[in-house]
């Protein structure tokens, strides 16, 4: 077989290639027949075949309610991992995720007001909510900036404090929000419930972004080495690390702003990533892509599955699991520090 | 052609002063060597000739142009800069490592890059799926090396390449610049240790505080009158087997002490007089025939000496001018110089010297070493000498000695 005429290093690549995806395929898959009402797998094909205008309840819920959220799920796990990846990478900082920029909160404190003032989801508070991240992204960026050179600690502090800052403001809302105060908590602490192909529509301003970034995995490689070496080495530092954090942040106002801030992907698959495959930013961005979807694809299976039928928080589901795992791996290899 | 010129450069840290007023030039094909003392603004002169600072006065232009009109991938083709401190705590292999340096020709067809070739070139083939942070620190000085050399600069900018390589590997290293600099690559390399810059580098430049104090003939920058002045110890230069090298003493530090005179010959006082001039005192050589190692040693050290010509017996004016240095010393020394019909004339010196009332000492065993036999008569009856075993034990004595 034609597997068995390569080298063992290079046979190993494919199987894990070959494993990668097909965990990817399983878990969209599961994703798509489990919830509260399953669906079997003849319904699925059936529901496939006929196209999304037949009117059983089968197809209504492949269609309108699994197939939209199933994707958004993925596409959401995709960017807040890419988009702790490229941080991590930027910030040469093993802490950082999506949400260190402060560009969360200020997504989040924006879908708060939308809230607040009792605007329709669908377009005012993802809009609202990526307006928020969007400025605040603006602000922490020129905070940062001395001399027209972007200094990546005072970028990674100010968003810590920008961070905290907002998150006091949204708490001043909750406390006068009376009684949306629990659709609030719900949406801020993560969930894809009831998610429509009008939210999917509305992040796939997220796809350019992945792709994106990929242009840019030399440089975040040379990185390692130094802001300094990257400039002897020829990298374009300024406007590099400017395009990055520009992608990241964005990233991350989309998820956000699709479904509230769900934790710990963006901290962990990265690390995952990084661990399985070493530093090299092409394996870890693609690796971090495919496990970042299905993972919270699962988690989001998880959170309309345990308690059936009503729901959990996703971001509750992510934490609750992550951070166990996340803990066993720093155990179990120590090295893993010491690798980022 | 010029490759780099520099105008009236000046830099300083947060208001810390690094580099004054420099202004020099080199051209293509220069093999240039960089020193001076720490923080006299050597690396500092490396990353502003490769833009990563910029000049707060000044302009340093590459091939006639300003380096801040270029952008840095392009300046990254033209200006290579091996760091001295280079950091990578992430497992790449080497071979991803040297790679790197290849960014900012990515994607041009205009050179042709071999990686083998290159680690070959550097025997650092071995290593190349080794994971970097796994490497000894000489390792990867070389790799860096490579890194720099993958980028395939005109002008190459080297940060004391050499701190963490053995003696074998330093050959090695300074070999293999020379070649790269045969195939046209300009060399500009800050290198702290003077006596490997006074061996690899024909051309030196000598910063100090920021300034440029020198920049021409490797001999004449690091004279010993430079060195003492900028680095603050004393300096000899010696030439052996064609080479020149130089020694340093701790500087006089003001503080009077005492006047010794050693009488030896045939290399008994070669230690002694080099160990008496570091630990600070003033030392006279006699009498003693000139070419002989002892008389070589003083006059690198720039002693005052009675000094015979070769192979002659001691004559009546030598004599008597190796008294006039005894009486001007405060101890007198006679090392464990064999005696003959040339150079008895020492032993009548010294008993000269017991008559001055100087201080006098004396390695024992004098009629052992004499082949005259009139050693005994000559020093029979002699009080006030004190006699030592070994050499090492009058600088034990001396170190503790105060005037």
């Amino acid at each position: 077989m034609w597997l068995e005429k390569m080298s063992s290093e290079s046979r190993l690549k494919v199987i894990f290639i070959i494993s990668i995806l097909l965990f990817f395929f399983l878990s969209f898959s599961v994703s798509i027949l489990l919830g509260p009402s399953p669906l079997s797998l003849r319904e699925m094909k059936k529901a496939l075949l006929k196209g999304p205008s037949t009117s059983t309840a089968a197809s209504t819920i492949f269609w309108q309610i699994r197939l939209p959220r199933v994707l958004l799920a993925f596409l959401i796990g995709a960017s807040l991992s890419l988009a702790g990846a490229i941080l991590q990478g930027l910030f040469l900082n093993p802490l950082a995720d999506p949400y260190v920029t402060g560009v969360s909160s200020g997504a989040a404190l924006g879908a708060t007001f939308a809230f607040f003032f009792h605007l329709p989801p669908i377009p005012w508070l993802s809009f609202f909510a990526f307006i928020g991240g969007f400025f605040t992204l603006i602000f922490v960026y020129f905070l940062a900036r001395r001399k027209g050179i972007v200094n990546i600690y005072l970028l990674l502090l100010g968003g810590v404090a920008v961070s905290a800052f907002f998150s006091s403001l949204i708490a001043v809302l909750m406390v006068k929000a009376g009684k949306d105060l629990h659709a609030l908590v719900f949406w801020l602490m993560g969930s894809f419930s009831g998610r429509s192909w009008a939210d999917v529509k509305l992040s796939l301003f997220a796809f350019p972004l992945l792709f994106a970034s990929f242009f840019f995995v030399d440089e975040l490689n040379i990185f390692l080495q130094g802001e300094e070496r990257a400039l002897e080495l020829g990298v374009e530092v300024e406007k590099v690390k400017k395009i990055l954090f520009f992608i990241a942040s964005s990233l991350t106002a989309v998820a956000v702003a699709a479904a509230g801030i769900i934790g710990f992907i963006g901290l962990v698959v990265p690390h995952i990533s990084r661990l399985i495959l070493g530093p090299d930013h092409r394996k870890v961005f693609i690796l971090s892509i495919f496990l970042g979807a299905s993972v919270m694809g699962l988690s989001d299976l998880c959170a309309r599955v345990i308690f059936a039928p009503s729901e959990m928080p996703v971001g509750v589901v992510t934490s609750f699991f992550g951070a166990p795992f996340f803990l066993y791996l720093l155990r179990k290899k120590r090295s893993f520090s010491g690798s980022y | 052609m010029e490759v780099i010129k520099l105008e009236e450069v000046s830099f300083s840290y947060n208001g810390v002063p690094a580099l004054r007023d420099i202004s020099f030039s080199f051209n293509k094909g220069d093999f240039i060597g960089v020193v001076g003392p720490n923080g006299s603004g050597k690396s500092t002169l490396l990353k502003i000739i490769d833009g990563i600072l910029i000049p707060e006065k000044g302009n340093v232009l590459f091939k006639g142009k300003p380096v801040k009109s270029y952008t840095r991938k392009n300046l990254a083709q033209e200006i290579a800069l091996v760091p001295q401190n280079f950091n990578l705590d992430f497992s790449f292999t080497v071979g991803e490592v040297v790679k790197m340096g290849r960014y900012s020709r990515r994607g041009g067809r205009d050179l042709i890059f071999n990686l083998s070739n290159l680690l070959d070139k550097l025997e650092i083939s071995h290593l190349e799926k080794r994971l970097f942070p796994q490497l000894s620190g000489g390792e990867k000085q070389m790799v860096v090396l490579a890194q720099a050399l993958a980028q395939q600069p005109e002008l190459l900018l080297l940060d004391e390449p050499a701190s963490h390589l053995d003696i074998s590997h330093q050959l090695k290293l300074f070999q293999l610049l020379k070649q790269v600099n045969q195939e046209g690559v300009t060399i500009f390399c800050v290198i702290h240790d003077l006596n490997l810059a006074l061996l690899y580098f024909g051309k030196l430049l000598l910063l100090s505080e920021g300034r440029l104090v020198s920049f021409g003939q490797a001999e004449d920058v690091l004279n010993s009158k430079k060195v003492e002045v900028i680095y603050g110890v004393k300096t000899f230069v010696h030439r052996h087997a064609g080479r020149i090298f130089l020694t340093f003493s701790p500087r006089y530090t003001g503080e009077e002490k005492a006047k010794i005179h050693v009488v030896c010959g045939g290399g008994t006082g070669s230690f002694l007089i080099r160990k008496l001039v570091d630990l600070g005192f003033q030392v006279s050589v006699g009498a003693i025939n000139a070419l002989d190692t002892d008389e070589v040693t003083g006059r690198e050290l720039g002693l005052s000496m009675a000094v015979e010509a070769p192979f002659t017996a001691i004559t009546k004016e030598v004599f008597e001018e190796n008294l006039r240095l005894m009486e001007q010393a405060d101890l007198v020394i006679f090392t464990d110089v064999p005696l003959g019909f040339g150079n008895i004339k020492n032993l009548e010196a010294i008993k000269e010297a017991v008559k001055m009332g100087k201080l006098v000492w004396v390695i024992e065993g004098i009629e052992k070493r004499d082949f005259t036999g009139r050693a005994k008569e000559i020093i029979s009856n002699l009080p006030g000498i004190s006699y030592f075993s070994k050499i090492e034990e009058m600088v034990e004595k001396l170190r503790k000695w105060e005037k």
